[in-house]
Protein backbone atom coordinates (compact mmCIF):
# COMPACT_ATOMS: atom_id res chain seq x y z
CA UNK A 1 0.00 0.00 0.00
CA UNK A 2 1.65 3.41 -1.36
CA UNK A 3 2.33 6.32 1.03
CA UNK A 4 -0.26 8.52 -0.48
CA UNK A 5 -2.93 5.65 0.15
CA UNK A 6 -2.37 5.56 3.97
CA UNK A 7 -2.13 9.32 3.85
CA UNK A 8 -5.44 9.90 1.88
CA UNK A 9 -7.12 7.19 4.52
CA UNK A 10 -6.06 8.94 7.28
CA UNK A 11 -7.39 11.98 6.40
CA UNK A 12 -10.76 10.26 5.92
CA UNK A 13 -10.93 9.28 9.11
CA UNK A 14 -9.85 12.06 10.97
CA UNK A 15 -13.19 13.96 8.99
CA UNK A 16 -15.07 11.16 9.87
CA UNK A 17 -14.42 10.68 13.00
CA UNK A 18 -15.75 14.88 13.72
CA UNK A 19 -18.87 13.83 11.99
CA UNK A 20 -19.19 10.55 14.30
CA UNK A 21 -18.72 12.81 17.67
CA UNK A 22 -21.00 15.51 15.91
CA UNK A 23 -23.54 12.69 15.03
CA UNK A 24 -24.00 11.35 18.61
CA UNK A 25 -23.75 15.03 20.04
CA UNK A 26 -26.83 16.08 17.40
CA UNK A 27 -28.34 12.61 18.34
CA UNK A 28 -29.33 14.20 21.81
CA UNK A 29 -29.22 18.45 20.68
CA UNK A 30 -31.31 18.06 17.30
CA UNK A 31 -32.32 22.10 17.76
CA UNK A 32 -28.34 22.70 18.21
CA UNK A 33 -27.50 25.05 14.61
CA UNK A 34 -24.56 26.07 15.09
CA UNK A 35 -23.47 21.85 15.43
CA UNK A 36 -26.19 20.94 12.75
CA UNK A 37 -24.00 23.70 10.35
CA UNK A 38 -20.92 22.27 11.36
CA UNK A 39 -21.64 18.62 10.91
CA UNK A 40 -22.81 19.51 7.19
CA UNK A 41 -19.68 21.31 6.52
CA UNK A 42 -17.59 18.57 7.67
CA UNK A 43 -19.89 15.59 5.94
CA UNK A 44 -19.61 17.80 2.96
CA UNK A 45 -15.35 17.44 2.87
CA UNK A 46 -16.05 13.58 3.77
CA UNK A 47 -17.62 13.16 0.77
CA UNK A 48 -15.12 15.13 -1.69
CA UNK A 49 -12.32 13.19 0.37
CA UNK A 50 -13.75 9.72 -0.02
CA UNK A 51 -15.00 10.59 -3.78
CA UNK A 52 -11.45 11.08 -4.45
CA UNK A 53 -10.04 8.26 -2.38
CA UNK A 54 -12.47 5.41 -4.54
CA UNK A 55 -11.11 7.04 -7.95
CA UNK A 56 -8.02 5.77 -7.13
CA UNK A 57 -8.40 3.32 -4.58
CA UNK A 58 -11.23 1.46 -5.19
CA UNK A 59 -14.46 1.31 -3.10
CA UNK A 60 -15.22 2.26 1.00
CA UNK A 61 -18.93 1.03 0.55
CA UNK A 62 -20.86 -1.32 -1.25
CA UNK A 63 -24.71 -2.53 -1.99
CA UNK A 64 -24.56 0.67 -4.30
CA UNK A 65 -23.18 3.11 -2.13
CA UNK A 66 -20.08 3.42 -4.68
CA UNK A 67 -19.12 2.46 -7.75
CA UNK A 68 -16.15 0.25 -9.20
CA UNK A 69 -14.26 0.46 -12.16
CA UNK A 70 -13.52 -3.02 -14.27
CA UNK A 71 -12.79 -5.54 -12.35
CA UNK A 72 -14.96 -5.19 -9.29
CA UNK A 73 -12.29 -3.66 -6.86
CA UNK A 74 -14.02 -4.21 -3.95
CA UNK A 75 -12.31 -7.87 -3.40
CA UNK A 76 -9.06 -6.49 -3.53
CA UNK A 77 -6.76 -6.49 -1.10
CA UNK A 78 -5.71 -5.17 1.86
CA UNK A 79 -8.34 -5.30 4.42
CA UNK A 80 -8.71 -2.99 6.94
CA UNK A 81 -7.11 -5.01 9.87
CA UNK A 82 -3.93 -6.01 6.97
CA UNK A 83 -2.56 -2.68 6.66
CA UNK A 84 -0.03 -1.73 7.95
CA UNK A 85 -0.08 2.61 9.10
CA UNK B 1 -29.87 -1.90 7.55
CA UNK B 2 -26.16 -1.84 8.02
CA UNK B 3 -23.34 -1.09 4.99
CA UNK B 4 -19.48 -1.45 5.76
CA UNK B 5 -16.96 0.73 4.98
CA UNK B 6 -13.72 -1.00 4.07
CA UNK B 7 -11.43 1.29 6.96
CA UNK B 8 -10.77 1.26 10.41
CA UNK B 9 -12.76 4.10 12.50
CA UNK B 10 -9.15 4.72 13.45
CA UNK B 11 -5.50 3.88 12.30
CA UNK B 12 -4.54 0.72 14.89
CA UNK B 13 -1.30 -0.01 14.99
CA UNK B 14 1.29 -2.39 17.19
CA UNK B 15 4.97 -1.54 17.53
CA UNK B 16 5.64 -5.26 17.70
CA UNK B 17 4.09 -8.96 18.63
CA UNK B 18 2.96 -9.46 22.01
CA UNK B 19 1.07 -12.84 22.81
CA UNK B 20 -0.08 -11.79 26.27
CA UNK B 21 -1.32 -8.74 25.72
CA UNK B 22 -3.11 -10.67 22.50
CA UNK B 23 -4.70 -12.58 25.36
CA UNK B 24 -5.41 -9.75 27.70
CA UNK B 25 -6.75 -7.63 24.93
CA UNK B 26 -9.92 -10.87 23.36
CA UNK B 27 -11.20 -9.37 26.83
CA UNK B 28 -12.61 -6.94 24.65
CA UNK B 29 -13.44 -8.78 21.99
CA UNK B 30 -16.15 -11.69 23.23
CA UNK B 31 -15.60 -10.46 27.16
CA UNK B 32 -18.63 -9.10 29.61
CA UNK B 33 -17.75 -5.79 29.12
CA UNK B 34 -16.18 -5.97 25.28
CA UNK B 35 -17.47 -4.45 22.09
CA UNK B 36 -19.12 -7.09 21.17
CA UNK B 37 -21.41 -6.90 24.28
CA UNK B 38 -22.01 -3.76 23.58
CA UNK B 39 -23.09 -3.47 20.23
CA UNK B 40 -25.40 -5.90 20.85
CA UNK B 41 -27.17 -4.74 24.29
CA UNK B 42 -27.78 -1.29 22.46
CA UNK B 43 -28.59 -2.63 19.15
CA UNK B 44 -32.11 -4.71 20.76
CA UNK B 45 -32.74 -2.10 23.40
CA UNK B 46 -33.02 0.83 21.07
CA UNK B 47 -36.87 -1.15 19.53
CA UNK B 48 -38.38 0.04 22.89
CA UNK B 49 -36.75 3.14 23.56
CA UNK B 50 -39.75 5.98 23.77
CA UNK B 51 -38.30 9.11 21.86
CA UNK B 52 -36.26 9.30 18.21
CA UNK B 53 -33.33 10.76 19.75
CA UNK B 54 -33.50 7.96 22.08
CA UNK B 55 -33.23 5.67 19.52
CA UNK B 56 -30.98 7.69 17.34
CA UNK B 57 -28.26 7.33 20.33
CA UNK B 58 -28.37 3.75 20.76
CA UNK B 59 -28.50 2.81 17.41
CA UNK B 60 -25.59 5.09 16.74
CA UNK B 61 -23.53 3.91 19.67
CA UNK B 62 -24.01 0.61 18.69
CA UNK B 63 -22.93 1.00 15.16
CA UNK B 64 -19.65 2.65 16.88
CA UNK B 65 -19.34 -0.14 18.82
CA UNK B 66 -19.06 -2.19 15.99
CA UNK B 67 -16.17 -0.56 14.71
CA UNK B 68 -14.37 -1.01 17.79
CA UNK B 69 -14.99 -4.36 17.67
CA UNK B 70 -12.95 -4.35 14.57
CA UNK B 71 -10.39 -2.32 15.92
CA UNK B 72 -9.94 -4.62 19.00
CA UNK B 73 -9.95 -7.72 16.24
CA UNK B 74 -7.10 -5.85 14.27
CA UNK B 75 -5.07 -5.34 17.66
CA UNK B 76 -4.95 -8.88 18.45
CA UNK B 77 -4.54 -10.03 14.20
CA UNK B 78 -1.49 -7.63 14.54
CA UNK B 79 -0.05 -9.01 17.87
CA UNK B 80 -0.23 -12.51 16.76
CA UNK B 81 1.01 -12.08 13.44
CA UNK B 82 3.91 -14.48 12.36
CA UNK B 83 4.02 -15.65 15.96
CA UNK B 84 5.31 -19.37 15.91
CA UNK B 85 3.31 -21.91 17.58
CA UNK B 86 5.79 -22.68 20.69
CA UNK B 87 5.48 -19.06 21.81
CA UNK B 88 1.67 -18.89 21.41
CA UNK B 89 2.25 -22.27 23.70
CA UNK B 90 4.96 -21.08 26.13
CA UNK B 91 2.93 -17.84 26.36
CA UNK B 92 -0.24 -19.02 27.58
CA UNK B 93 -2.47 -19.17 24.53
CA UNK B 94 -1.84 -23.00 23.87
CA UNK B 95 -5.34 -23.79 24.66
CA UNK B 96 -6.61 -20.79 22.21
CA UNK B 97 -4.50 -22.49 19.63
CA UNK B 98 -5.86 -25.76 19.91
CA UNK B 99 -9.55 -23.90 19.07
CA UNK B 100 -8.92 -21.27 16.70
CA UNK B 101 -5.47 -21.30 16.12
CA UNK B 102 -4.23 -17.34 15.01
CA UNK B 103 -8.01 -17.02 14.22
CA UNK B 104 -10.38 -14.43 16.22
CA UNK B 105 -13.26 -15.22 18.48
CA UNK B 106 -15.33 -14.27 20.79
CA UNK B 107 -14.17 -15.56 24.42
CA UNK B 108 -12.55 -13.22 27.23
CA UNK B 109 -8.83 -13.75 28.49
CA UNK B 110 -9.60 -16.57 30.24
CA UNK B 111 -11.48 -18.42 27.32
CA UNK B 112 -14.91 -18.23 28.55
CA UNK B 113 -17.01 -18.05 25.69
CA UNK B 114 -19.30 -14.85 24.93
CA UNK B 115 -22.77 -15.07 25.70
CA UNK B 116 -26.13 -13.03 25.70
CA UNK B 117 -26.22 -14.02 29.35
CA UNK B 118 -24.08 -11.26 29.70
CA UNK B 119 -26.48 -8.31 28.12
CA UNK B 120 -29.74 -7.54 29.11
CA UNK B 121 -32.96 -6.15 27.68
CA UNK B 122 -35.64 -5.05 29.84
CA UNK B 123 -37.95 -2.82 27.93
CA UNK B 124 -38.52 -0.85 30.59
CA UNK B 125 -35.88 2.70 29.15
CA UNK B 126 -34.86 4.29 32.61
CA UNK B 127 -33.20 0.48 33.11
CA UNK B 128 -31.95 -0.47 30.10
CA UNK B 129 -30.17 3.18 29.96
CA UNK B 130 -28.60 2.66 33.45
CA UNK B 131 -27.28 -0.11 32.11
CA UNK B 132 -25.59 1.72 29.37
CA UNK B 133 -24.00 3.78 31.76
CA UNK B 134 -22.71 1.19 33.37
CA UNK B 135 -21.40 -0.78 30.78
CA UNK B 136 -19.31 2.27 29.38
CA UNK B 137 -17.71 2.35 32.61
CA UNK B 138 -16.81 -1.02 32.90
CA UNK B 139 -15.71 -0.67 29.67
CA UNK B 140 -13.85 2.81 30.37
CA UNK B 141 -11.94 0.63 33.54
CA UNK B 142 -11.18 -2.38 31.53
CA UNK B 143 -9.36 -0.16 29.19
CA UNK B 144 -7.52 1.25 31.60
CA UNK B 145 -6.16 -2.41 32.88
CA UNK B 146 -5.27 -2.98 29.96
CA UNK B 147 -2.95 0.00 29.06
CA UNK B 148 -1.26 -0.48 32.16
CA UNK B 149 -0.47 -4.02 31.23
CA UNK B 150 1.31 -2.74 28.13
CA UNK B 151 4.35 -1.10 27.46
CA UNK B 152 3.48 -0.91 23.64
CA UNK B 153 3.44 2.51 22.88
CA UNK B 154 1.34 1.51 19.54
CA UNK B 155 -1.03 -0.26 21.15
CA UNK B 156 -1.47 2.15 24.25
CA UNK B 157 -2.39 4.60 21.18
CA UNK B 158 -5.63 2.81 20.33
CA UNK B 159 -6.61 1.76 23.74
CA UNK B 160 -6.52 5.32 24.96
CA UNK B 161 -8.87 6.49 21.98
CA UNK B 162 -11.25 3.54 22.75
CA UNK B 163 -11.15 4.43 26.42
CA UNK B 164 -12.12 8.45 25.49
CA UNK B 165 -15.27 6.81 23.29
CA UNK B 166 -16.36 5.21 26.88
CA UNK B 167 -16.73 8.85 28.34
CA UNK B 168 -18.58 10.29 24.90
CA UNK B 169 -20.78 7.72 24.97
CA UNK B 170 -21.05 7.49 28.87
CA UNK B 171 -22.49 11.50 28.15
CA UNK B 172 -24.46 10.92 25.54
CA UNK B 173 -26.22 7.83 27.68
CA UNK B 174 -26.36 10.15 30.29
CA UNK B 175 -27.89 13.02 28.36
CA UNK B 176 -30.84 10.55 27.20
CA UNK B 177 -31.72 9.58 30.32
CA UNK B 178 -32.25 12.55 31.27
CA UNK B 179 -34.27 13.20 28.37
CA UNK B 180 -36.53 10.10 28.19
CA UNK B 181 -37.27 10.94 32.13
CA UNK B 182 -38.67 14.24 31.30
CA UNK B 183 -40.89 13.02 27.62
CA UNK B 184 -42.36 10.18 30.08
CA UNK B 185 -43.04 12.91 32.74
CA UNK B 186 -44.58 14.78 30.03
CA UNK B 187 -46.74 12.11 29.09
CA UNK B 188 -47.77 11.76 32.63
CA UNK B 189 -49.91 14.90 32.96
CA UNK B 190 -51.30 15.51 29.62
CA UNK C 1 -7.33 21.26 29.43
CA UNK C 2 -10.53 22.86 30.46
CA UNK C 3 -11.44 25.47 32.99
CA UNK C 4 -14.30 26.95 32.04
CA UNK C 5 -17.71 25.33 33.29
CA UNK C 6 -20.45 26.27 32.10
CA UNK C 7 -22.54 23.95 33.88
CA UNK C 8 -22.21 25.53 37.44
CA UNK C 9 -25.78 27.19 37.45
CA UNK C 10 -27.64 24.52 36.05
CA UNK C 11 -27.08 22.21 39.52
CA UNK C 12 -29.34 24.36 41.46
CA UNK C 13 -30.32 22.04 44.05
CA UNK C 14 -34.32 22.40 44.54
CA UNK C 15 -34.97 20.83 41.04
CA UNK C 16 -33.77 17.58 41.43
CA UNK C 17 -35.72 14.60 42.81
CA UNK C 18 -34.17 12.06 44.94
CA UNK C 19 -33.45 8.66 43.87
CA UNK C 20 -32.78 9.77 40.33
CA UNK C 21 -29.26 9.91 38.18
CA UNK C 22 -28.62 13.35 35.92
CA UNK C 23 -25.87 13.85 33.78
CA UNK C 24 -25.63 17.71 32.79
CA UNK C 25 -26.77 18.49 29.11
CA UNK C 26 -23.57 19.39 27.33
CA UNK C 27 -23.04 22.66 25.34
CA UNK C 28 -21.61 23.66 22.49
CA UNK C 29 -18.84 25.76 22.90
CA UNK C 30 -15.90 24.73 20.89
CA UNK C 31 -14.46 22.17 18.80
CA UNK C 32 -10.73 20.62 18.45
CA UNK C 33 -9.72 20.63 14.63
CA UNK C 34 -9.94 17.00 13.19
CA UNK C 35 -6.70 16.08 13.28
CA UNK C 36 -6.15 16.56 16.82
CA UNK C 37 -9.85 15.34 17.73
CA UNK C 38 -9.07 11.87 16.37
CA UNK C 39 -6.02 12.12 18.76
CA UNK C 40 -7.94 12.78 21.44
CA UNK C 41 -10.58 10.79 20.67
CA UNK C 42 -13.13 13.16 20.97
CA UNK C 43 -14.11 16.48 19.24
CA UNK C 44 -14.87 18.05 22.79
CA UNK C 45 -12.22 19.84 24.60
CA UNK C 46 -14.89 19.52 27.49
CA UNK C 47 -15.03 15.72 27.37
CA UNK C 48 -11.67 15.24 26.63
CA UNK C 49 -10.57 13.75 30.12
CA UNK C 50 -7.32 11.51 29.46
CA UNK C 51 -6.16 8.55 31.81
CA UNK C 52 -3.59 10.00 33.85
CA UNK C 53 -2.19 6.47 34.66
CA UNK C 54 -2.20 3.87 37.71
CA UNK C 55 -2.40 4.99 41.05
CA UNK C 56 0.33 3.82 43.32
CA UNK C 57 -1.53 1.52 45.94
Amino acid sequence: MDGNQISMLKKIMEIEFTCIDLNLYLDTHPEDQKALQDYNYYSNQLSMLKQQYEQFYGPLMVFGHSQSQYPWKWVDDPWPWEIEY
Amino acid sequence: MWVYEKKLQYPAKVCKPDVKMAKYLIAQYGGPDGELAAALRYQTQRFVMPTGKAKAVLTDIATEELAHLEIIATLVFKLLKGVPVEILKREGLGEYYTEHDRGLFYADTTGMLWTAAYIQAKGDAIADLHEDMAAEEKARATYEHLINLTDDPCVKDTLRFLREREIVHFQRFGETLVQVREYMESKKFF
Amino acid sequence: MYDYNPYVQDYAFPSLKLAQAYVPLQKYVSLYPPEEAIKKGTVFPELDMPYVGEKMR
